[in-house]
């Protein structure tokens, strides 16, 4: 696949759980959303309804678990989220309290359907929480004593535990009553800025959650007991781990984990103990900024990979 | 001596009257039974009403005050008309007091524990025992009943559990939903603040950020008139305890602003005069630059100090200081604080998304915690101990830098109920941040009952017939609150504490329960006490009886004085 018509900056990419037959993804950039309903062939502004006289730039794009079903799409942009029921044609804008935050991920509760509750976070003003489908937004911020947020990862029994974490500048932070109040984890302070987590659920096995973090200078970290205690995973590479992909679609026992680094993929088909590249690194040498396994991480499933320069690479 | 030289005779001669044994005990006894009796049937899940007559009642406040706390009641007894059995009751009454003051709860334990441990101590020394080798015994076998609560100690988070466990607490369903839902949220250090409400049920609150109980200097820097408050978006803000008597003052700061382009400003100050705020007000530019100023919190120098350290740690900003010699001539860029969002309204302002180092701030927070402590383990066993306003100030400070507070307004059907309620959920609250942080023993005098196989143990092999009573008091005495309990919701105790016993560690009486259900495992029925309040219920009490045991000669003045509020400071440590 080629760069298609993207040439900046893609922040986010987020694809139908029905992919394999639909084909949907979205991709948000600094010159706004873009839809695709090849398969990441060709793309579309999602914003055409909106008519906008400027570029709306789009930091953050989710959707909904059951979205063949609700065709809901979240949309994060400075100081709003843009929801769209209807795959993307139309939106909703919902303000978010001024001053304008700046929205650097969109989290939706696994459990969606019943609960209705997402959550976004922003780079300078915490977590804010939805817990009627994005109509209303209000920051919870608890106990959350760094307010830029990197990253967040929803734990897999979310529905029963209430569990998830943000990654931020200076720490990982743990909420356990559904994103409404937050507690430090133990992770070496050192070893922020974390700019990705994951909450692998095959790798659970228990409630206590493993929960694997990407630092910018550390490589990446492995924790069984919910945050409590760190160990470093052998990677051979203590720079930026931008992205963690575990297979939360492909088999359910799978222990496969991608990882995107500066420039290149590395994928561990044994829970990280070891480690090798992933497809071609010539497309990617210009640096990655996001990646999604609509399909997981068998060998046949494909990737979408977001440049920083601009492009989604079909690997 | 008068002034001319010649003596007078004192007019209200100070003659004494010294009282021996047996009338000491038998006295002290009278006393101590007066105060625990009446505190005694507010233990427990189906506590009784204690009513005070009041004294300076006018016509239309002839209502007794009607009270079920234990420290509430005791220091309502001021006076008993027997002398011996005033000494007494006075010596409890400070116990439940300083208790009350200190941890807010426990007192009713205290005082059956209290009256148990002295009543089972004088019978002894009666038989020819020796007091001050009664107390170092009754001390020894209470450090093991404090080791027996920390070995059945569990730690508890979560709503369901909080609520569980303030329901054993205040036995308010709704109450303690509420305390749950909130204590979650807000953490143990969190701000909660307990209002009077208007309506008929409870509501509560959450306030996003910190803020303090000072506002704006003046009422024409209120921006939003309808809701006579003042918001400013990406702010800095000047931190300071220095009084600004004239604009020029305040040119070097508003130079810089301007220069940096910065939007808004708000100053915080301990005194802006009314000069200095016309201009403010004159010179207004709201479409380009706004500033607003309110007074530096605190209310001693002390308090003003950390109330600015912790906004300039917040916000990144510096503090000048007087008293450090700092002047606003030489304020540079950096030295201003910075927040997404500050507020102002007539009684307090607030910061939300201060963007000082987080590192910074949590490393200040964990110096504010180590500091809490050492102030709380000050002559404590649990994190009760040194002075009240000290551990109060240190965990406001806490909970303000986490992020935020919560308000809860009791509401109810008339003042009274209010009140009541209100002091009810403040007790509640306090005994949940201290369950939070020591953690849960099970309830209804379970905890303690289970200390009674431990004193067993204690006795075996030892002959001395001072350390065998001793153990023997105690053992009587760790039962004593569940006795209490049982009889307090009409049980007959002898017929349940037999069924108890037979059940092993951990089981109690569920008063609540149906009759062939209520002998339960206390935490599977979730009935809990929190272990601070306990081990500071046993350490006031057994501290103090035994010390009350080794009494034997009282000495009373003619007058005897009137009772009054102890100072803090001239208080006797047990």
């Amino acid at each position: 696949m080629g760069n298609a018509e993207i040439d900046d900056i893609v922040y986010a990419l987020a694809a139908s759980p029905n992919f394999a037959a639909d084909g949907v993804c979205f991709a948000a950039r600094y010159s706004g959303l873009y839809r695709s309903e090849d398969g990441g062939q060709t793309w579309h502004d999602a914003y055409a309804s909106l008519d906008l006289h400027q570029e709306l730039p789009t930091t953050a794009v989710a959707v909904s678990p059951n979205f063949v079903r609700d065709g809901t799409v979240f949309a994060g942009a400075p100081g709003g989220i843009l929801r769209s029921a209807d795959r993307g044609e139309t939106w909703i804008v919902e303000d978010l309290p001024s001053p304008p935050p700046f929205v650097s991920i969109i989290g939706v509760s696994p459990n969606f359907v019943d609960d209705g509750t997402l959550f976004a976070g922003t780079l300078e003003d915490g977590v804010f929480r939805s817990n009627n489908r994005g109509r209303h937004w209000a920051a919870w911020n608890f106990g959350l004593l760094d307010l830029n947020i990197l990253c967040l990862a929803i734990a897999p029994d979310f529905a029963a535990s209430d569990t998830l974490f943000v990654g931020t500048d200076s720490a990982i932070f743990r909420s356990t009553n559904g994103g409404r109040a937050w507690r430090e984890v133990d992770f070496p302070t050192d070893w922020a800025p974390v700019l990705s987590l994951a909450t692998p659920p095959s790798l659970a096995g228990n409630h206590n959650h493993t929960l694997l973090a990407g630092t910018e200078s550390h490589g990446l970290c492995r924790s069984e007991d919910g945050g409590q205690s760190w160990e470093r995973i052998n990677l051979d590479h203590d720079g930026p781990v931008n992205v963690i992909v575990t297979d939360t679609v492909g088999s359910p026992t799978s222990r496969s984990i991608l990882l995107a680094l500066d420039d290149r993929l590395v994928l561990s088909r044994d829970g990280g103990r070891t480690w090798s590249s992933w497809g071609n690194s010539s497309d990617l040498q210009h640096g990655i900024a996001c990646v999604t396994a609509p399909q997981g991480l068998t060998d046949e499933a494909p990737l979408l990979v977001g440049l920083v320069e601009g492009g989604v690479v079909r690997a | 001596m008068s002034l001319d030289g010649s003596h007078r005779p004192n007019r209200r001669r100070r003659t004494a009257e010294v009282v021996f044994q047996p009338a000491t005990h038998n006295g002290m006894q009278r006393g101590i039974d007066r105060i625990a009796n009446a505190i005694r049937p507010t233990l427990g899940p189906r506590p009784r009403i204690v009513a005070i007559d009041r004294i300076q009642a006018s016509a239309d406040e002839r209502m007794p005050e009607l009270l079920d706390d234990g420290g509430t009641i005791a220091k309502r007894i001021i006076q008993l008309a027997d002398r011996d059995a005033d000494v007494g009751a006075m010596f409890l009454r400070e116990v439940l007091w300083r208790l009350h003051d200190q941890v807010g709860d426990g007192t009713a334990t205290t005082a059956v524990l209290f009256q148990a441990i002295y009543s089972g101590g004088i019978h002894y020394l009666a038989s020819g025992g020796n007091s001050m080798r009664l107390r170092t015994f009754l001390e020894a076998g209470m450090w093991r009943i404090l080791e027996t609560l920390d070995d059945v100690t569990l730690q508890v988070s979560g709503q369901d559990k909080l609520a569980e466990i303030a329901e054993s607490i205040c036995f308010d369903p709704e109450l303690a939903a509420m305390l749950g839902e909130i204590f979650d949220i807000i953490g143990e250090f969190g701000r909660l603040e307990v209002r009077e409400g208007r309506g008929r049920g409870l509501e509560r609150e959450y306030v996003e950020g910190m803020y303090w109980d000072r506002g704006l200097v003046s009422r024409e820097m209120v921006i939003d008139a309808h809701r006579q408050r003042a918001d400013l978006e990406n702010a800095a803000i000047l931190i300071t305890d220095l009084e600004i008597g004239e604009p020029r003052d305040l040119f070097p700061v508003l130079e810089l602003a301007l220069r940096a382009e910065i939007p808004a400003l708000m100053i915080v100050a301990r005194k802006v005069s009314e000069r200095a705020v016309g201009f403010l007000v004159t010179n207004k530019q709201p479409e380009r630059f706004q500033v607003i100023a309110v007074t530096t919190p605190g209310w001693s120098q002390e308090s003003q100090a950390a109330a600015l350290e912790d906004l300039a740690i917040l916000t990144g900003g510096r503090a000048f200081i007087a008293a450090a010699g700092d002047t606003l001539q030489h304020v540079r860029i950096s030295d201003l604080g910075r927040a997404r969002r500050v507020w102002a309204d007539h009684e307090h302002f607030g910061v939300v998304g201060g963007q000082g180092d987080a590192r910074g701030l949590r490393r200040h927070i964990r110096d504010l915690r180590r500091a809490y402590e050492v102030a709380a383990h000050e002559r404590s066993p649990s994190r009760t101990g040194g002075k009240p306003a000290v551990r109060k100030n240190l965990s406001e400070r806490i909970g303000k830098l986490m992020g935020g507070s919560a308000t809860l307004w009791v509401g109810g059907a008339t003042e009274v109920e209010i009140k009541q309620r209100k002091a009810v959920a403040e007790r509640t609250a306090a005994a949940v941040r201290l369950a939070m942080m020591d953690g849960v023993v099970p309830g209804g005098g379970a905890g303690l009952l289970a200390s009674q196989a431990v004193l067993e143990e204690m006795l075996h092999g030892i002959t001395d017939p001072d350390e065998r009573a001793a153990y023997r008091i105690l053992m009587h005495a760790v039962a004593e609150p569940m006795r209490t309990i049982v009889s307090n919701a009409g049980f007959d105790p002898g017929t349940a504490m037999a069924r108890i016993n037979v059940s092993g560690a951990g089981f109690g009486f569920d008063v609540q329960a149906s009759a062939d259900e209520q002998v339960v495992d206390m935490v599977e029925a979730g009935i809990y006490d929190a272990t601070a309040v306990q081990k500071s219920a046993v350490f006031a009490a057994v501290s103090s009886a035994a010390l009350a045991l080794t009494i034997d000669v009282v000495v009373h003045h003619r007058e005897p004085e009137k009772a009054t509020r102890p100072k803090p400071s001239a208080r006797k440590q047990f």
